[in-house]
């Protein structure tokens, strides 16, 4: 690669990348950009598996309390939920690509789109959250709820809300990025040269989407 | 370094869209195949099998999501590197776990009957933890 994209060092105009002084070129930096960000994506994927381990261990301690809690949680609407994050994770891919051809009407459109899966996914996890708040399925000391007596269901609920919790607030910052995204794409700063913010903050959605994907399953098809 | 470099200018000039958005279209209704394939079979309650089930239909659908949406599969080695060696290592962890769990004396579950030699285990309440009570 030649090292003349660098030569001549002037402010970016709209939808132009801008070019840290320690790099040499463009595809240089986007290289070492996207690395940065499939670091931080593998620290994430062990911050949940630790929890995960948790999961594991109190799910082989206490086998008949999980599986009678799992059962005891809305299928439809967790089975709603995880076509909604899917859908989103569709839709935040098809905005990059469109950013990449240039049509940031339909990347504006698409982001929307998948913002307002964000809030659709948060208002039925609280809808599920204040079902379990008024029965009692809460976690540690504060269980108190008669249906299922078996040792261990209150670990089951802290961990259910753990995981979730964690989750969710996961969805709350996925959702400021891709507000940001969007405006960033309004205003044309984003385009087909400039679009690995776009990408990076697709790829950090799409990894809200992989945690959910196990997390489903394994806490409401147990 | 040289390489990657040269893969990713080609993959700039070309931008992800040259793969077209049918692909995106076509793993959006294989993961909706898939949740409705888990739902189906976690409500079914198929026993002993229903995890290890369950946890290979959210291991293929993520596969699915990292691979294509994620665009894995045209990133450049590094990149693959670093993720692929995290989730390697979060296995790792799990199976040590699972080798704990699998090799655990009967005593030291807390499932364990109370031992008539040591502390008497009583249950003092729905769902609260076993509470050892010693006998004056």
């Amino acid at each position: 690669m030649s090292s003349s994209d660098h030569a001549h060092h002037h402010a970016p105009g709209p939808g132009e990348p801008t070019l840290a002084h320690h790099f040499d070129t463009q595809d240089q930096q986007n290289q070492a950009v996207r690395l940065g960000m499939w670091l931080f994506l593998g620290t994430e994927v062990l911050l949940f598996a630790g929890l995960f381990l948790g999961y594991t261990v109190y799910r082989n301690f206490y086998h008949e309390a999980f599986h009678e809690a799992s059962r005891h949680l809305s299928l439809f609407l967790g089975t709603t939920n995880t076509i909604v994050l899917i859908t989103s994770s569709l839709t935040v891919a098809l905005a990059l690509w469109a950013v990449q051809q240039g049509k940031n009407k339909l990347a504006a459109a698409l982001l929307v789109f998948t913002i307002l899966c964000a809030f659709g996914f948060l208002g039925i996890k609280s809808l599920e959250y204040a079902e379990k708040f008024r029965e009692g399925a809460l976690p540690g000391k504060w269980y108190h709820f008669s249906e299922i007596t078996a040792p261990g269901a209150n670990l089951y609920y802290t961990i259910y809300f753990l995981m979730t919790g964690l989750h969710a607030f996961h969805v709350i910052v996925g959702m400021c990025v891709l507000i940001w995204v969007l405006k960033g794409v309004v205003k044309g700063r984003f385009s087909p040269k400039n679009d690995v913010a776009v990408e990076l903050g697709a790829l950090y959605w799409h990894l809200v989407d992989l945690v959910w994907i196990f997390l489903f399953p394994l806490l409401y098809l147990i | 370094m040289a390489n990657e470099t040269k893969s990713e200018s080609a993959h700039g000039e070309k931008g992800h869209g040259g793969h077209g958005i049918g692909k995106y279209i076509a793993v959006w209704v294989a993961l909706l195949c898939f949740t409705g394939l888990t739902v189906y079979t976690g409500h079914e309650d198929l026993g002993a099998i229903n995890l290890p089930l369950a946890v290979t239909i959210a291991t293929i659908k993520a596969t699915l999501v990292v691979l294509f949406f994620m665009h894995m599969i045209d990133t450049p080695t590094a990149n693959r590197i670093v993720f692929v060696v995290s989730i390697v290592f979060a296995i790792v962890l799990i199976i040590g776990v699972f080798g704990d769990l699998w090799t655990r004396n009967e005593m030291t579950l807390p499932s364990a009957a109370p031992s008539t030699l040591g502390p008497e285990i009583q249950v003092s309440g729905p769902g609260e933890s076993p509470v050892p009570v010693h006998h004056e």
